[in-house]
């Protein structure tokens, strides 16, 4: 861990802290205690109820949710890039989100029976719509081993098209108005949803990707000198390929059947990263998913705070900072890390 | 106030036009042209339709939109699409005036409308009052002003009568309305169902909420702390189903106390059916008030 790490992580702490503490309904003070109390297993004076449900039920839940789903995509973010071997890549502009969209929407609203349990069957929903997409998308930008980053986005743009089209179309036939509300909320991205229960599947398919991802470092970093290199280095390139591609539609797919298509942060969040880490994977995955979970924090604390009336899908916010970026990115016109 | 202002509009804005039409003023303010006979209209919204027909036009209606299911008749009416908005069937049924909606209806839809010569008229029904005000001009309108008037007392009579029996009860319960039982869609600032709650006996939490249809956070409901809450969830609805999306709830008064209903959403609809929502609602909010018919 050196220090960059851990100021991340000092900071993420402090993050979620403001996170919880924020809000009209609750004073920053009152809730200090009941996490205190919570962390404490029971010291100090028992907290109000309402009070308690409020920040240990309702904000601390979000505030990880964020934390999860922001490191996911951070870390998934980076392991694109050196997929494609270009900065511009990330699971929404690679078109995995919208068909990680349209599989939970497909399931969402009846089109497709529930496999083993309700609440895994979304994710996996997702997870197979995510794979679809980046199917597409892979097989059209590459051909004898070369990979067009012009293809690559091109075909990443007509694909969201298409899956964000067919979640439209599904959700526009759903005979149940009400579900239709929800849905269309739930397509900008949103954490509104969280509870301790929807955490756990985001949770464990996050921590299975960050494992994995670490545990490829080494082949990943001969992976952005390129495919005949890393072969030459014993790093067996299309096995790594496969891998990356499943492991980004499922970590995806978990998180968008959670809280919907939360896109950019993959984009931003890497590259900010390796200014600070340089491009080892070792460095740059672990960095990614802390500064992933700050981000989408931050990003929660401005959605909440612009329209505290209307619940501001935090999709529109992390768009508002990633559009500005990947046009500036573009214009660099730097098609590789340096 | 309100009424003379109305009223003065309606005096005022009606005056006979060079093409043996004349010049109105809908509730959106819109000055909308529309001939001397009206023969044949359609409703854009389930609610509009309802009032048409409280107000005697029932005969008139030539046409409904694909959501409507109220009074009985309409099902042997053809069926149009108005979200997204099928401008062709309506023309097809040669009609002479469109009532629109303002709470459903998309106002740039009039402006196609207009494209083709087909006046569009504006009701908006955000209170009560404005209920049965728009049935009498709706009568007025179509010349069954007897009838509406007729319907429109009756109405008021009984929602008088409703009135008498909540005004001096001891209790006026916090109510939290909801739309939907996962995302909390609401109602905010002037809409007609404080209204109702109010006339229920009950307070709404949600009155002064700036926003037209807000979206609640689970912390303002758990602050607020609602000692009933009511949603357009159907009859027999069950709170373990508000539980599953809201599990932090579970001290709230509403549901410590089991005081979570559904009611029809039918009857919720702002059409004349909201007078039977009105008895309803108080009757889930005050069983012991002689609420029961």
């Amino acid at each position: 861990m050196n220090r960059w790490t851990t100021a991340l992580l000092l900071l993420a702490l402090f993050s979620v802290m403001v996170s919880v503490s924020m809000g009209r309904e609750v004073s920053f003070t009152e809730a200090l205690s009941v996490l205190w109390h919570h962390v404490t297993f029971g010291y100090g004076a028992v907290p109000d109820p309402i009070a308690d449900r409020i920040v240990w039920h309702l904000r601390l839940p979000r505030a990880v949710l964020a934390l999860i789903v922001g490191g996911g995509l951070g870390i998934i973010g980076a392991a694109m890039q050196t997929l494609v071997r270009n900065p511009l890549a990330e699971p929404y502009i690679l078109g995995i989100s919208s068909g990680a969209t349209a599989g939970a929407s497909l399931f969402y609203l009846g089109f497709l029976p529930p496999l083993i349990s309700k609440a895994l069957s979304m994710p996996i929903a997702a997870f197979a719509g995510g794979l679809c997409a980046i199917l597409i998308v892979y097989s059209v930008a590459g051909s004898r081993g070369h990979l067009s980053v012009t293809r690559l986005l091109l075909a990443g743009v007509a694909v969201a098209s298409l899956m964000g089209a067919i979640a439209s179309f599904i959700t526009l036939s759903s005979p149940d108005p009400d579900k239709l509300r929800s849905v269309l909320f739930w397509l900008l991205g949103s954490l509104h949803l969280a509870t301790w229960t929807t955490l756990i599947w985001p949770a464990i398919a996050v921590s299975i990707g960050l494992v994995v991802l670490l545990v490829l470092a080494r082949p990943l970093d001969g992976m952005l000198t390129g495919d005949e290199s890393a072969h030459s280095l014993g790093v067996p390139v299309e096995s790594v390929k496969r891998i990356l591609i499943v492991l980004a539609s499922l970590v995806t797919g978990s998180i968008v059947a959670a809280s919907g298509a939360i896109g950019f942060v993959g984009l931003i969040v890497p590259h900010a990263v390796r200014s600070f880490t340089g491009v080892t994977h070792r460095r740059v995955l672990p960095a990614s998913f802390i500064a992933g979970a700050i981000f989408l924090l931050w990003a929660d604390l401005a959605a909440r705070a612009l329209l505290p009336g209307a619940q501001l899908p935090v999709g529109i916010v992390t768009a508002l900072c990633g559009v500005p970026f990947f046009l500036i990115l573009l214009r660099q016109n730097r098609h590789g890390f340096g | 106030m309100r009424q003379i202002c109305l009223l003065f509009l309606v005096i005022t804005g009606c005056s006979a036009s060079s093409e043996g039409g004349r010049t109105i003023q809908d509730d959106l303010g819109r000055t909308v042209e529309v001939p001397h006979s009206i023969e044949r209209v359609v409703p854009l919204a389930p609610n509009i339709t309802e009032l048409l027909f409280a107000s005697g036009a029932g005969s008139k209606v030539v046409g409904v939109s694909a959501y409507d299911d109220f009074p009985p008749a309409v099902d042997s009416l053809p069926q149009y699409s108005v979200i997204p908005m099928d401008f062709e069937a309506i023309v097809a049924l040669d009609v002479d005036l469109v009532f629109a909606s303002e709470q459903v209806n998309n106002p740039k839809d009039a402006n196609t409308f207009a494209a083709v010569g087909i006046p569009v008229y504006f009701i908006a029904v955000n209170t009560l009052e404005d209920l049965t005000r728009a049935m009498r001009d709706l009568g007025e309108l179509l010349g069954t002003s007897e009838a509406a008037h007729k319907r429109a007392t009756q109405l008021e009579d009984s929602l008088a009568q409703l009135a008498v029996l909540t005004a001096n009860l001891p209790e006026k319960p916090d109510v939290l309305f909801l739309v939907e039982t996962s995302t909390l869609y609401a109602f905010g600032q002037g809409s007609y169902i404080h209204d109702i709650i109010d006339i229920a006996g009950g307070h709404s939490i949600t009155k002064t909420q700036s926003i037209r249809f807000p979206i609640l956070t689970d912390e303002f409901v758990l602050a607020s702390n609602p000692d009933v809450i009511v949603g357009s969830f159907g009859p027999g609805f069950e709170k373990a189903k508000l539980l599953a999306h809201h599990p932090a709830w579970d001290i709230l008064s509403a549901i410590v106390s089991d005081q979570v209903f559904g009611l029809d959403p039918s009857i919720l609809r702002p059409g004349p059916r909201l007078v039977a929502g009105s008895w309803e609602l108080a009757r889930v909010l005050h069983p012991e008030a002689g609420t029961n018919p």
